[in-house]
């Protein structure tokens, strides 16, 4: 049962409940007050013009904040303040112009402030504000689908060179001692077959139903080392459409990666769970960063290496991976900037030996990744992924 | 008194009375004509943070903003001796006197002025233990941003403040301008060589790899070019050289180089990093449709957080990138950006004018 709008204003912060946050933020104390007070006042006194106003000034200010610096040393108050802002402002914009391409902007908005802000713990009833929002946004989103998109077909398995060993089904303690202590790339066979995502998320359209109305990064250019490489943030539902509908196409690629999409839409973490792998060899479960990687065919990400343990599972689509050793590190050409240190300039699947001639002294493992497979990576191993089809890739990480 | 300052952009806290609209809190879409809370005679100096702005003329200081609580307050102080230069940021003001003394004034209210402390530099001694002729420690230029204070003295060392960053040989040129973005600092010297240091995360520094630089470092790609200005932006940066040619680099997030922001479909973005300045051709000017070679060459630079400005030596003002909260003057309601360069309409013609612009805004000083 979707609540209507009026409803959804009683889950507004009061300015008691989020005074200590703002106690030395003078700016947002000032605004975030005369917006809270408006509508716990039920909006009497005329001043709605000047005070959306300044919550956009808000909203922007602290977007600029939170892209200064090293966006990890962005204090959380200040994320905490993006996302109180950006929820008073979705509510001043529904004032404004309730239409369905507003509800859709105010959908982007609050999907910005999940993912640039911080909306955890941000007073009592934040996540209920949160979910009712949400529920309220998402009602008539249904209405921007179009046709329907492919169901994929379930690829043949195919007998394919693997230069790494490979484990059907290991016992945790097999795992433990064969690949995680050795530090050995492993391909790990059956051991997520229980997953609902290997049939549910070959219908593209379950990703649309459950996740289309949400706003996600991308990539587009096939390769993040390049220069015509960027990012930018779009609705779930427009990339499915532009990379696996009915196109022309001769669109540029695009690549949802390393993103953490099951903390932004539960319902799709409900069709995976983390290995015990995992989570019988991490310092600490809690911390298993879990990232989904979708896209289309050809997306490529260049020989680069992970600080923490990996393991890849592949959901659907194949991947073809060439692997080399962290003690390789040296003759594989990492880029000097601070940016892409970690990243080789090397095309791995076709390494240029005249220009750089170390390569000629390292050994590169090769391998195909397909639906039902895991590849454990240890931290610091160099890895180049080529997806050959459509292909939907959860990664683990963990220390 | 002479003085007349036209005002477009954010005034969410009465920072400047415009005199046209009555609330002191609301966005000033056009240049409107803005009028000082002080009648006292004398040149005007003014530096545009967020939430304050910073107004001094002779030894008189004021702050008009949002300093503790409400809008439009204002903190008023007086330095020792005349002022010769401001510096603004959301936390506080830096204030240069005419002597080269260096104060701060925190953006609160009851604040004072405080003496900046620059690190003494290391005792220098020729090889017979003399002290070495004394350095000139008198500070000549200030700028800062929300991550960056930068000092320079007299004798050509630059200050992270209070540390030295790195010294130039004393005498070898002078500095003739320095200007902050957010985070990072751009240096023009007398040569016409720029330096560029801090965070170049967004390419704002212009050498080629995206990182951190401590120190100043020569910005080769522009080497051996002659440039007469220099602006910083956010993330952004401009140059113009000698031979009239304009130079950008940085974050194109809201079109602030003047490049085109969204691909020819509309759906997707262009990518919005150019870690090399750019050579950026001008729109036509005035007459010079027909004419071969356009006269109207640019010859200043000035730039906001997301917004770009160039003055051309026809004297109109050509804009670009955010106009979200009126920055760039008279747009199209909803208009959030403009990704080329376009010339700002409504500035008085036949009339001398200096460029401040605030993160959000921009200010012009008219001289009679």
């Amino acid at each position: 049962m979707v609540d209507s709008i009026e409803q959804i204003f009683k889950l507004l912060p009061r300015f008691e409940d989020i005074e200590e946050l703002l106690q030395n933020e003078a700016e947002a104390r000032y605004i975030l007050k005369r917006a809270a007070d408006y509508f716990q006042n039920s909006h009497l006194n005329g001043e709605e013009e000047e005070i959306s106003y300044l919550v956009r000034g808000l909203v922007d200010k602290t977007w600029e904040r939170i892209h200064s610096g090293h966006f990890s040393s962005v204090p959380v108050t200040v994320r905490k303040i993006y996302a109180l802002a950006c929820y008073f402002k979705i509510f001043f914009l529904l004032l404004e112009d309730p239409s369905l391409e507003q509800i859709e902007l105010c959908g982007s908005v609050l999907d910005e402030a999940q993912l640039l802000g911080c909306t955890d713990k941000l007073y009592g009833k934040a996540n209920e504000l949160k979910e009712a929002l949400m529920m309220y946004l998402d009602k008539d989103a249904i209405k921007f689908t179009r046709d329907p998109l492919p169901i994929l077909a379930p690829v043949e398995r195919r007998i394919a060179d693997c230069d790494v060993p490979q484990l059907d089904a290991p016992s945790i303690t097999e795992f433990r001692t064969k690949c995680y202590e050795k530090l050995q790339p492993t391909l790990l066979l059956n051991t997520i077959n229980h997953w609902p995502a290997l049939t549910k998320w070959r219908d593209l359209n379950y990703l649309l139903k459950v996740a289309g109305n949400r706003t996600v990064p991308i990539e587009i250019g096939s390769n993040y080392a390049s220069d015509e490489w960027s990012q930018q943030l779009v609705k779930l539902r427009d990339f499915l459409y532009r990379q696996f509908g009915q196109g022309d196409g001769d669109q540029e690629i695009e690549y949802l990666a390393q993103h953490e999409l099951f903390a932004q839409i539960p319902a799709l973490k409900a069709d995976i769970c983390v290995p015990d792998y995992c989570t019988g060899t991490a310092s600490n479960e809690a911390d298993v960063d879990i990232k989904a990687w979708l896209g289309p065919r050809h997306t490529i990400s260049p020989m680069h290496y992970d600080p923490k343990h990996n393991l890849l599972c592949q959901v659907f689509g194949s991947k073809s991976i060439i692997l080399a050793s962290c003690a390789d590190t040296e003759n594989l050409y990492p880029h000097e900037s601070e940016f892409l240190n970690n990243t080789s300039q090397i095309d791995a699947a076709e390494p240029d030996f005249e220009r750089f001639p170390l390569l000629k002294g390292v050994r590169f493992y090769k391998l195909l990744l397909q639906p039902g497979d895991c590849l454990y990576l240890p931290p610091k191993w160099w890895h180049y992924v080529r997806s050959e089809t459509a292909s939907f890739s959860v990664s683990f990480w963990w220390e | 008194m002479g003085r007349r300052l036209l005002f477009t952009g954010f005034n969410a806290f009465g920072q400047h009375n415009a005199s046209s609209t009555e609330r002191t809190s609301g966005r000033v879409n056009a240049l409107t004509e803005i009028s000082l809370s002080d009648d006292s005679d004398g040149k005007i100096i003014l530096a545009l943070s967020w939430r304050y702005t910073a107004y001094a003329v002779g030894k008189k200081l004021w702050l008009q903003g949002l300093l503790a609580s409400k809008p439009a307050e204002r903190l008023e102080v007086h330095a020792s001796e005349e002022i010769k230069a401001l510096a603004a940021c959301d936390a506080h003001c830096l204030v240069l006197l005419q002597s080269g003394q260096l104060y701060k004034l925190r953006a609160e209210l009851n604040a004072t002025l405080q003496a900046v402390k620059l690190e003494a530099p290391s005792a220098k001694r020729n090889i017979f233990g003399q002290a070495k002729e004394a350095e000139d420690i008198s500070i000549t230029h200030i700028a800062c941003g929300s991550h960056i204070n930068v000092a320079i003295t007299a004798g050509n060392a630059v200050y992270s403040i209070p540390s030295c960053l790195h010294r130039f040989p004393q005498g070898s040129w002078r500095v003739r301008q320095l200007e902050c973005g957010h985070e990072h600092a751009l240096l023009l010297n007398g040569n016409g060589d720029v330096y560029s240091w801090g965070n170049g995360l967004r390419g704002q520094l212009g050498h080629e790899s995206l990182g951190v630089e401590e120190r100043p470092l020569l910005l080769e790609p522009l080497a051996g070019i002659k440039i007469t200005h220099i602006a910083a932006g956010g993330w952004h940066s401009a140059a113009i050289s000698a031979f009239g040619d304009l130079y950008v680099w940085g974050w194109n997030c809201n079109g602030q180089l003047g490049m085109r922001v969204m691909k020819p479909d509309g759906l997707l973005k262009e990518p919005t990093v150019y870690p090399l300045p750019q050579l950026q051709d001008l729109p036509a000017c005035c007459a010079a449709v027909e004419a071969e070679t356009d006269v109207c060459t640019p010859i200043k630079a000035y730039a906001g957080s997301r917004h770009t400005l160039i003055q051309r030596s026809c004297g109109r003002l050509w804009a670009c990138g955010w106009c979200a909260h009126g920055q760039l003057g008279q747009q199209p309601p909803k208009l959030a950006y403009l990704d080329s360069f376009n010339a700002m309409q409504q500035l008085p013609k036949d009339c001398d004018y200096n460029v401040v612009c605030g993160p959000w805004s921009t200010l012009i000083a008219l001289s009679e």
